[in-house]
């Protein structure tokens, strides 16, 4: 205990400080981008589970499909799946749209239950009151049944929203720098050196041969930034993207 | 796992919401902050930091221990909120009936409270069951080797991972979707409780 007290002024420094800005920034850019989809594309799939068009069955059966697979997962499965499938669609798909991905297509499913859970309490007679005075459909939804609905949509909406926005913690494991990773990163970023080292033992002597002070390893490796440039310095070129070492300087 | 975490923070939750119903006020800002403090943090960080910020501490837990440990102090907070609902949905009269039948705290929180609210919080109650089916998830990334973790583990050695993790969703659907029969069933003839399943 009495280390925990100590080590939290070593703690606070600023690259640390900045880290969990970047972290939290990172949650709460994740949590809009999931609310946003998640209502939008929620209350889409809650409008076609409502209506009552023969049409629309094939639909709604697809609709019902996505949203039991997506609520009877843990989020944790999601994610690994949307990290492979991603992977083998398009392999140079960021982290962090990874999550975004994962993160829509959970919020999508719970809320589009909790939007169709507050339509349905909405009383019969007073969608067929719209229809006796003539109402569009859409017009029946946006001035009859929207605003009834709301109320009931809100509190278990708000209450999924923040259970979300801890949720994205989870999100750590696959390495986007979230609040929790930004937490985790100085007690283990000896362990992710070695864990560089270990892949790439070239690292090693990277201060040594480049004679620049050493980089942070745990922050976002670009190709120069590898022991890459220094291998080949008869030709000046990068080996892995052909671009001159010395061009690639200047322009850091 | 799951029902060790369930049984366990049912009664916590069972304290907690009488402690909060009844408790003088010391007992119901204690309670508050402890509902509070657990549901506003991720259950994530809370069993993280009893596998790895505790040892600091000289406290060492089994990564299955943390995992239960973390998971029930934060769905105990949960439960406490929804029981504390189901109280407060009994009626005044039928508490003065139960003093005035001379029935002790207890025994009119065993007799008279929990037939009238289990039909209430019965539904709420199954739908956190099935939550924390889905939270023990997440103990495997500290190295408890549930479905999830094995599922790692293959994926790492045999490199299919989207095979293994597919056959891993399809597991956890078949397995909530009979939780879910299995709760609808029991909800329906034991506590009269109106729910579905899909």
């Amino acid at each position: 205990m009495a280390s925990l007290i100590q080590q939290i002024s070593t703690f606070f420094n600023y690259y640390n400080v900045m880290l969990l800005l970047w972290g939290i920034s990172s949650t709460v850019l994740l949590t809009l981008i999931g609310c946003g989809a998640g209502f939008t594309f929620g209350a889409v799939i809650a409008l076609t589970r409502t209506a009552r068009s023969i049409w629309l069955l094939p639909l709604k059966v697809l609709f019902i499909a996505y949203v039991e697979f997506f609520r009877r997962i843990p989020f944790l499965v999601i994610l690994f799946i949307v990290l492979f499938a991603a992977q083998v669609i398009s392999p140079t798909i960021s982290l962090f749209g990874i999550a975004a991905i994962s993160i829509c297509l959970l919020s999508t499913s719970y809320l589009s239950e909790i939007i169709r859970a507050g339509i349905e309490s909405v009383p019969r007679p007073q969608v067929e009151a719209a229809e006796a005075m003539n109402f569009s459909r859409g017009l029946t939804i946006r001035q009859v049944v929207l605003p009834q609905a709301w109320k009931v949509i809100l509190p278990p909406a708000t209450s999924f929203v923040i259970m979300f926005i801890k949720d994205t913690s989870l999100v750590s494991q696959m390495g986007v720098t979230e609040l929790m990773f930004t937490g985790k990163t100085p007690r283990q970023s000896r362990l992710l050196l070695a864990a560089r080292l270990w892949n790439d033992p070239r690292l090693l002597f990277r201060p040594v041969l480049s004679a620049e002070p050493p980089r942070r390893l745990d922050g976002e490796e670009t190709c120069h930034t590898s022991a890459s440039e220094i291998s080949t310095p008869a030709t000046g070129k990068c080996r892995s993207c052909g671009t001159s070492a010395f061009q690639s300087r200047r322009v850091r | 796992m799951a029902f060790i975490i369930f049984w366990a923070a049912f009664v916590i939750g069972l304290f907690g919401a009488m402690g909060k119903s009844f408790g003088g006020k010391l007992t119901r800002r204690a309670v508050g902050a402890y509902v509070a403090f657990f549901t506003n943090t991720p259950a994530f960080v809370q069993v993280y930091f009893l596998f790895n910020g505790l040892p600091d501490a000289g406290i060492l837990l089994s990564p299955f221990a943390a995992a239960v440990i973390g998971l029930t102090i934060n769905s105990g907070a949960y439960l406490t909120e929804i029981q504390r609902a189901g109280f407060a949905s009994v009626r005044r009269t039928e508490l003065e009936a139960a003093e005035v039948l001379g029935m002790s705290r207890l025994q009119s929180v065993r007799y008279v409270i929990l037939p009238h609210i289990m039909h209430t919080i019965y539904p709420p109650l199954a739908s956190f069951f099935i939550w924390i089916l889905l939270g023990t998830s997440m103990s495997a990334i500290i190295g408890v080797e549930e479905l999830t973790g094995r599922a790692i583990n293959v994926s790492t050695s045999t490199l299919r991972s989207i095979e293994v993790f597919t056959v891993v969703a399809g597991i956890y659907i078949v397995l909530t979707l009979a939780a879910s029969v299995a709760l609808y069933l029991v909800g329906k003839f034991c506590f009269r409780a109106k729910m579905r399943v899909i």
